[in-house]
């Protein structure tokens, strides 16, 4: 307290933090299991700990050989080292299959391109699609642009090669959940100013897009739910280090940054309404339609940050994944 | 990141965490007042295999397949899948797989009937049966320890006082205090005295008296189905008086006898021997009263006394309440 009292601080928030609404039962049951094995908080202290429990054993993506597997070592970016693309194809087709670019979340700061939900699978069989899910270099031992600019690398050459991976080079989406759906913004962003490969669509999961971490639902799901303002922190950090949150950050570090939000391809966002991304991703969608873009948004009620994903099982999990499906099906024709 | 919940409970051993996890995950339910399918997913999901809960009375019929889709399946259950009772009318909660139950099948259903049962008897009402047979019989065994009994009580949200218990013909018994919806759908029932949680072993001794009073209600066992113990009075003892080889008295012969001469006999008399008047008796059986009048000449003709004075009124109830007595013996 302080004889600022009968005055306006303008230097402290005077908003008051409005109660954060409640997650939806199911989810609500299913994160109280997993409580003990996902801290809403992550710092740089419990990275190396929570990096080794991510750790995911090797997975068999061949669905008992309907999906071909190949890894692929391509150029990286300009002087830098290459880097890894996983390909997944439908088994049997033989012509060009249309192909979602995935990048994998993590927070900027873990994860692989194994890490591949479970959905993309089933995509790759039911619409006959590819999954290139590229693998980049990390914060905070890469800050920003590397793992942006691996991303962007990974989808020049998948665009240039589509031939030899049998994809069909006009028919490519970006795809990514969390950081994953940050990358995928930024490198549409990439796509369109530098005249790179044309997309037919960005499918944004739960995306993780604003490094200033001050919106109100930031505040709201303080210490809550899964990923929160102070994970948040330690990713953007890592990323950004002093610059997060200032005011030179670039727009293909933290797509939310962009003034332009023309010129994109039809875009999916989703997230639930109770999360700390909620705010940040349904404003991307607004900055959309304002640019005269098309977006379809979707805000599932009572949410947590990645639930479809941690509680597949849920009403409102497969409610989510069923709209994602149903937009690439219009998308891609298929 | 973190894999999915069901890998997660899957890799768990079936120890004391997996337990603890399905009683934590069950509890949120609860606190968020989840739907049934909700409920039922959760079972699936945890058991790993479809799971169905049926509930007859209500057309309830909600199936989840183990990764969670809902699926109403249309073939019945098989008897040898792993089931429980949820303690609600003929609720039942399966899950698809054969035994012999794992310890987090047990668990599972056990705690997925519980909040099953809350959830029904929050959108269904509650039910008359007043839950789980097995508590119920505990707060009616005069054995019973105090703390069992207590349990048993909060299992069943019963009040402290205020309750009684209910015999009904061919049914397991109930307990019901002021908000239960009572209902004995016509069957034969006696209704115990009311008091407290402790009292309930006298209240279901007195419940089982007063069912032996209670009539059938058609032309060869007049009279009402239910029957409260607490109006019964010194009736009550004349119940001990009648066990199940005791010699029926005269005047039970006599109303037997009389009972076999014409199929009004016994609800003629048994209207004359509880209606107020002999003419809200010719009403009830929606006859003329001098018709009453010739038919009671002739019922005591055979019966071989006057139902029509007081005292002839008296000896005609009290052979009725004989009568039902030994029609009705002791269970």
């Amino acid at each position: 307290m302080s004889a600022a009292r009968n005055t306006i601080d303008i230097q402290e928030p005077i908003m008051t933090v409005p109660t954060p609404p409640p997650f939806d039962p199911e989810l609500a049951a299913a994160l109280t299991v997993m409580a003990d094995f996902i801290p809403p908080s992550l710092t740089m202290e419990t990275l190396p700990a929570l990096r080794d429990a991510s750790f995911m054993p090797e997975e068999d993506f061949t669905r008992g050989g309907a999906i071909d597997v190949t890894e692929l070592t391509v150029p990286g970016p300009a002087g830098e080292p290459d880097i890894s693309l996983l390909v997944l194809r439908p088994a049997g087709e033989t012509g060009p299959v249309p192909a979602l670019y995935n990048i994998h979340g993590g927070g900027m700061i873990m994860g692989t391109n194994r890490l591949i939900p479970t959905e993309m699978l089933d995509m790759v069989v039911e619409l006959k699609l590819a999954v290139v899910s590229v693998e980049y270099r990390l914060a905070p031992e890469h800050p920003h642009p590397a793992p942006v600019e691996d991303c962007y690398a990974g989808l020049v050459w998948t665009a240039k090669h589509a031939d030899e991976i049998g994809v069909d080079p006009g028919r490519i989406v970006v795809a990514g959940a969390s950081a994953g759906g940050g990358l995928a913004a930024a490198v549409a962003l990439l796509a369109r100013d530098r005249g790179g490969p044309a997309l037919i669509g960005q499918l944004l999961i739960c995306p993780m897009l604003d490094d200033r971490n001050d919106t109100v639902s930031s505040h709201q799901m303080a210490g809550l739910g899964v990923w929160d303002r102070t994970s948040n922190d330690t990713g953007w950090t890592a990323l950004l280090g002093d610059r997060r949150g200032g005011p030179d950050v670039s727009p293909y570090a933290a797509p939310a940054r962009a003034t332009d939000l023309s010129g994109l391809p039809p875009t999916f966002v989703d997230v639930g309404s109770a999360e700390t991304f909620r705010d940040e991703d349904v404003a991307y969608a607004t900055g959309i339609w304002q640019s005269g873009g098309v977006a379809e948004l979707h805000v599932w009620p009572g949410g947590f940050h990645g639930f479809d994903m941690m509680a597949p099982q849920a009403a409102i999990s497969q409610e989510a994944k069923a709209a994602r499906l149903r937009w690439l099906r219009r998308i891609l024709g298929a | 990141m973190v894999r999915e919940l069901a890998g997660r409970l899957a890799a768990l051993d079936p120890d004391a965490s997996a337990a603890v996890q399905v009683i934590a995950y069950f509890d949120r339910l609860v606190a968020t007042r989840a739907g049934l399918e909700a409920i039922v997913r959760g079972a699936a999901v945890l058991a790993g295999c479809p799971a169905r809960l049926i509930d007859p009375d209500h057309r309830v019929n909600v199936r989840v397949l183990g990764d969670g889709r809902r699926d109403d399946a249309a073939v019945p259950p098989d008897p040898a899948w792993l089931h429980a009772p949820l303690g609600y009318e003929h609720a039942v909660l399966w899950l698809e797989r054969p035994g012999p139950a794992g310890a987090v099948d047990l668990m599972v259903l056990e705690r997925a009937t519980g909040v099953a049962r809350d959830a029904l008897e929050r959108t269904r009402g509650r039910a008359p049966s007043g839950g789980d047979p097995a508590l119920v019989e505990l707060l009616l065994d005069p054995a019973a320890t105090e703390a069992d009994r207590l349990h048993a009580a909060r299992r069943l949200r019963l009040p402290e006082t205020g309750v009684w218990a209910v015999a009904i013909a061919g049914v397991p018994p109930v307990i019901e205090h002021a908000g239960t919806r009572g209902r004995v759908d016509g069957r034969r029932a006696g209704v115990g005295t009311i008091g407290r949680v402790a009292d309930l072993p006298a209240s279901w001794m007195a419940a089982k008296t007063a069912l032996r009073f209670a009539a059938e209600g058609d032309e060869q066992d007049p009279g009402p189905r239910v029957v409260r113990a607490d109006e019964l009075g010194g009736l009550m003892v004349l119940a001990a008086a009648v066990g199940t080889d005791s010699e029926p008295a005269p005047d039970v012969r006599a109303l037997d006898h009389a009972g076999t001469a014409a199929p009004w006999m016994l609800a003629t008399l048994y209207a004359a021997a509880s209606e107020p008047s002999l003419r809200t008796a010719a009403t009830a059986l929606t006859l003329h009263h001098s018709t009453l009048q010739d038919r009671l000449t002739r019922a005591e003709h055979l019966l071989g006394w006057n139902v029509r004075d007081p005292q002839g009124r008296l000896r005609l109830q009290l052979a009725f309440a004989l009568r039902r007595l030994h029609r009705h013996p002791p269970a």
